[in-house]
């Protein structure tokens, strides 16, 4: 059946690196380049005539679009702030799919690692140096969002419930969880009326960096990205999850510790995400706040097959949605267009990539 | 109003578009896809049904726009799951963003338009039920018409022959092709349908519960319905009650605000979330062993060969 | 594993804060621990750098940017202030008015509004409530531009480019209340909002009040929605509402349909909120207050242009009101139901609210008992939104706890 067994393919690429690849695989890999690029083509194409039927132009559109989102070298690090979280919410995806799990959850773990991480600042209460605080967060969010996901790795193993089920429906229970303390017990009773918390001291706050509005967070992704490269390529832990990933019932069988491995991956990525919470929390927003992280879970989870699970690409695919994103400002403010228009630039591209970015596998 | 039957009309009337849309899911996951893109066909059936009422002025007629429009974004995640192989959770999730950027774009024109809307009906004799009578017959049509389809689903999925292909599809799509019957073609109609339901769903959300357009406007039900089929494994009269559970548990918050008690409706919006895990903890082996095969091969599918 | 990699996270976070600038443009560091940070503004991010020296904010704007938290058209506050942008498109031909919609009360909202400083803009209207954080951090980064805040209050210094400004929208609400109240055959009113903030407390009070002063039995149901435009939450609200016997409905929210057709649909009356919705209701409008922001945005766009933002009245938390002759929240048109004697006493009261009066005119007792203005007191503009601390007496409901 064509359902399920499409995802085992494209791996092969990653696969050959240690040895030296052949002919064929490279021109493997250059076709495989080129059917992305043209996918990404036909979306833009696709949005042309969807922008068409609005009236508007989509030739000014584009070129307004990519001329004003690269304006200055702080509008790239609009896109980086915008991209931080994206990035390891993608990256908490990744170390759980090379285990073969699906994490589902990285809105909830997102929002539980922010939420941890406020409730350090709150305890700590302004007693320790502002960097050794932030520094605290940064643990407690890592281990919020673990326990988050890693709860969902041990119900699979125990109960055996998916664990795309449970982290899609934590997800949920972790927002009505921060909307009930930001609403209550967390609300900033000498602001406005509005439920937000109130903002981080300024020595709790992930530093600037010096572009724009850009703040060091974008180190915690980057670090991330290059660790788990490594660790995938060099780590023996790295090896198994791939091992486990392949074919569970064989490393079972090999004497694995299978379900501690499936932990360790999905506990790994929910500390990733939790810190991509954080890195909002203490980089862009300040204030836990309704809406806060609205969505980046979801598009994490998508750059991450984007990428197709292997950690540059996946977070150069989170950087690629992000400024999309960021690109729809343009589309309204240049082009007129509603604001929510940039979701269907943003699917089409995705979907073209999805079904026409490789050749077509079948069972 | 007693502050129960209060709760539970309000349960009724709101949670039917999560029920419309959890029994489409239902039937989609029954032949083994999960579409997360559900919240996209409500609000595509939202839009539809609301243009055409206004445009055409007849109600049914905006119900059939919006049960197309859903059927036809399901098409999409139809098309790039089962005949391009795309990943199912993901391939949702981008045709949800593709629902809501289409039907913002294409919804602006209608923000303001004037649109017939479904009105509560009382049902002579039903209607005079002790306590069932006023909660369940002083409803609006399309209430009823869900009343009809659960148990109607209910036969077509465990009596009719189609039911016992879709969950043949689902579970043991190899006995289907030995006896060369074409899975594809069950499991698209199995798509199409769900997101028809999930248009309906949001064409009562638009037409007869709100009563308006705007963007945005399913505001994350589509995914409480995904939860509703978690919750309850597929079987339309548990989706039925499921959706009046998450219906009541929003209802709760206004109708005991309206009688001067203050309440964070936070704490209340958990409940059938935490209530839909621990039903999945306590039953999780049984139900792990009643999902379809097909659709757990789509949860536990290495994503990594 | 685990532990080697929060260590090297941590030493990660260690060497960052060594290096860098802190991160503080925003609303609260005023009020921090940091006060030196908000003293010069642009400091911390490169894009106020390239300012002339001596230039007044807003000076030579090509361009006026201003952003919506919904879509403009939502038969409310957004299209509200949707029509006053394109006032000041009208009355500037010259200028270029810019606008985002559904830009969220977020950090994005930072990046939409900087992009458009980026594209020229000088003058930004940050429309929405929960927009004053990412205002802020906009008017600190660009010290050049003229950052204007829709309805919200700056706490602390306020910097020398940025303000808040809106209508005293109690005071229309107050003679919309004396209409709902004289209308009432149930003595109960109904009320759905959004967040109590204390301007929808004081609307909230001010219907009340506006309401027992023509009907001493007339009382308020209060019920929140915890959303400025979620319909279905809307719905609901009016369901429990009409269920109690109320039968004059009103609303703070952003967008109004929904609330005015359940109202229509349940034959009870409507009064309106924001803008002019009375073709949804034409059975059971009674009146309403709507916005007309033409007027005051094209002031703030004149005195930014003529380099006089800084020190003017809207350099502060500017607040105008019947007082001044000018409030941009008008009344709606009146529906049948209201006689000719009731349009005469809203009329007289409207003239004393005008000159010496207030609807929060003392004494002003809470639902615990306590005053909340003294006898006799007239309250200044300044301090009724935030004295309107608790519902007075005749609301029937609580205000969510913080």
């Amino acid at each position: 059946m064509t359902v399920v067994t499409q995802d085992g393919s494209f791996d092969r690429v990653a696969d050959a690196g240690a040895a030296s690849p052949s002919l064929a695989e490279r021109l493997d890999r250059l076709t495989g380049v080129a059917r992305v690029l043209a996918a990404f083509l036909a979306a833009l194409v696709l949005f042309g005539l969807v922008m068409m039927l609005k009236g508007v132009n989509p030739l000014t559109a584009y070129v307004d679009m990519v001329s004003s989102t690269f304006s200055s070298w702080d509008s790239v690090g609009d896109i980086l702030v915008r991209s931080t979280p994206i990035m390891l919410a993608g990256l908490a995806v990744t170390v759980p799919a090379r285990a073969g799990l699906i994490n589902v959850g990285g809105e909830g773990q997102l929002i539980i690692g922010a939420v941890t991480a406020y409730g350090m600042s709150m305890m700590v209460d302004g007693r320790l140096a502002g960097g050794l605080t932030l520094v605290l967060m940064v643990i407690a969010a890592a281990l919020g969002g673990a326990v988050w996901s890693g709860l969902a790795a041990v119900l699979k193993q125990v109960v055996g419930i998916s664990e795309s089920v449970t982290t899609l429906l934590m997800n949920y229970i972790a927002l009505d969880l921060m909307y009930f303390l930001i609403y209550d017990r967390w609300k900033d009773t000498a602001g406005s009326g509005q439920p937000t918390t109130e903002a981080l001291p300024i020595s709790e706050r992930l530093p600037l960096v010096g572009l724009g509005r850009l703040h060091g967070g974008i180190f915690l992704a980057i670090g991330a990205t290059v660790l788990i490269s490594i660790v995938f390529a060099v780590t023996t832990w790295g090896f198994r999850l791939k091992v486990v990933g392949g074919n569970t019932e064989a490393a079972r069988r090999s004497g694995l510790k299978v379900g501690l491995l499936l932990l360790s991956a999905m506990a790994v990525g929910g500390a990733l995400a939790g810190i991509g919470g954080l890195t909002q929390l203490a980089g862009a927003e300040f204030k836990l706040r309704p809406g806060f992280v609205a969505g980046y879970g979801y598009i994490g989870f998508l750059a991450s097959w984007l990428g197709r699970h292997r950690p540059v690409y996946v977070v150069l695919s989170a950087a690629l949605l992000s400024t999309i994103v960021v690109g729809g400002d343009s589309l309204q403010i240049d082009s007129g267009l509603p604001a929510a228009s940039v979701n269907v630039l943003m699917a089409l591209l995705l979907l073209m990539v999805f079904g026409f970015g490789r050749k077509k596998v079948t069972a | 109003m007693s502050l129960v039957s209060e709760v539970l009309t309000g349960g009724i009337r709101g949670g039917t578009s999560i029920n419309y849309a959890a029994l489409g899911e239902s039937v989609s996951e029954r032949g083994g896809v999960i579409n997360l893109g559900t919240e996209g066909s409500m609000l595509c059936g939202a839009l539809a049904a609301y243009a055409v009422a206004a445009e055409s002025g007849n109600l049914w007629l905006g119900v059939a726009a919006g049960a197309v429009a859903g059927g036809l974004l399901s098409l999409v995640h139809a098309y790039f799951v089962l005949s391009r192989g795309a990943n199912q959770l993901a391939t949702g999730l981008v045709v949800l963003f593709l629902g809501l950027g289409l039907t913002s774009m294409f919804g602006v024109d209608y923000v303001q338009a004037l649109a017939p809307t479904f009105k509560p009906i009382d049902l002579p004799i039903l209607g005079s039920i002790p306590l069932i009578g006023p909660i369940m017959f002083d409803q609006d049509a399309l209430v009823y018409v869900s009343y009809v389809l659960v148990p109607v689903l209910w036969w077509v999925i465990y009596r009719s022959r189609w039911g016992v292909l879709l969950r043949a599809a689902g579970e043991r799509s190899e006995v289907l092709t030995a006896n060369g019957i074409g899975v594809l073609r069950i499991q698209y109609i199995a798509v199409v349908v769900g997101g028809m339901m999930a248009g309906v769903g949001g064409a009562h959300l638009s037409i007869a519960y709100t009563k308006a357009w705007f963007e945005n406007m399913v505001q994350g039900r589509g995914f409480v319905a995904v939860a509703v089929v978690m919750f309850a494994a597929r079987q339309p009269f548990k989706v039925a009650a499921g959706a009046y559970l998450f219906g009541s548990a929003l209802a709760l918050s206004p109708a005991l605000q309206s009688r001067g008690y203050g309440i964070n409706q936070f704490a209340l919006d958990a409940v059938p979330y935490v209530v839909t895990l621990l039903a999945l903890i306590l039953l999780g082996r049984r139900r792990a062993n009643e999902t379809p095969e097909g659709l757990s091969k789509v949860f536990d599918a290495p994503t990594v060969a | 594993m685990k532990i080697r990699r929060l260590g090297m996270l941590a030493a990660a976070v260690a060497l960052i804060a060594a290096a860098c600038s802190s991160n503080t443009t925003d609303n609260e560091s005023a009020a921090s621990d940091e006060p030196a940070a908000t003293t010069t503004p642009g400091a911390t991010a490169g894009t106020g750098a390239a300012a002339p020296a001596g230039d007044a904010p807003g000076v030579g704007a090509a361009k006026v940017g201003f952003i919506f938290v919904g879509p403009k058209d939502d038969f409310g506050y957004n299209q509200a202030a949707f029509a006053g942008s394109e006032a000041v498109a009208a009355a500037h031909p010259d200028i270029e008015v810019i606008t985002a919609e559904n830009v969220p009360e977020d950090d994005n909202a930072t990046r939409v509004m900087q992009k458009m400083v980026d594209d020229g803009a000088k003058i930004i209207f940050a429309t929405s409530y929960g927009h004053l954080d990412p205002a802020l951090k906009i008017a600190a980064d660009n010290p050049d531009v003229v950052v204007v805040q829709q309805g919200n209050v700056i706490t602390g210094t306020i910097p020398p480019n940025a303000g808040t400004y809106f209508g005293t929208v109690y005071e229309p609400v107050y003679l919309a209340g004396m209409a709902a109240g004289s209308v009432t055959e149930s003595n109960k009113l109904g009320f759905i909002y959004a967040f109590p903030i204390p301007q929808t407390i004081a609307n909230i009070n001010a219907f009340e009040l506006g309401a027992q002063s023509v009907n001493p039995d007339a009382e308020t149901y209060v019920v929140n929605t915890s959303n400025w435009c979620d319909p279905a939450k809307q719905a609901e609200a009016a369901s429990s509402l009409i269920a109690q016997g109320v039968d004059v409905l009103t609303q703070h929210q952003d967008c109004t349909a929904t609330i005015t057709k359940a109202a229509e649909e349940a034959g009870v009356m409507v009064i309106g909120y924001h803008a002019d919705a009375s073709a949804l209701a034409p059975e059971g409008w009674v009146t309403g207050s709507e916005w007309d922001w033409a007027a005051l945005y094209n002031d703030i766009v004149d005195t930014a242009l003529a380099g006089e933002f800084t020190g003017s009245k809207y350099n502060a938390n500017f607040r105008v009101g019947y007082k001044d002759g000018a409030n941009p929240f008008v009344q709606s048109a009146y529906g049948p139901m209201v006689t000719d004697e009731t349009q005469q006493e809203i009329a007289d009261e409207l003239e004393l609210i005008s000159s010496t009066g207030s609807p929060f005119a003392g004494p002003v007792t809470a639902q615990d008992g306590t005053l909340l203005f003294e006898d006799g007191e007239v309250p200044v503009y300044d301090e009724i939104e935030s004295r309107n601390s608790a519902f007075v007496e005749g609301v029937i409901g609580e205000i969510p706890q913080g």
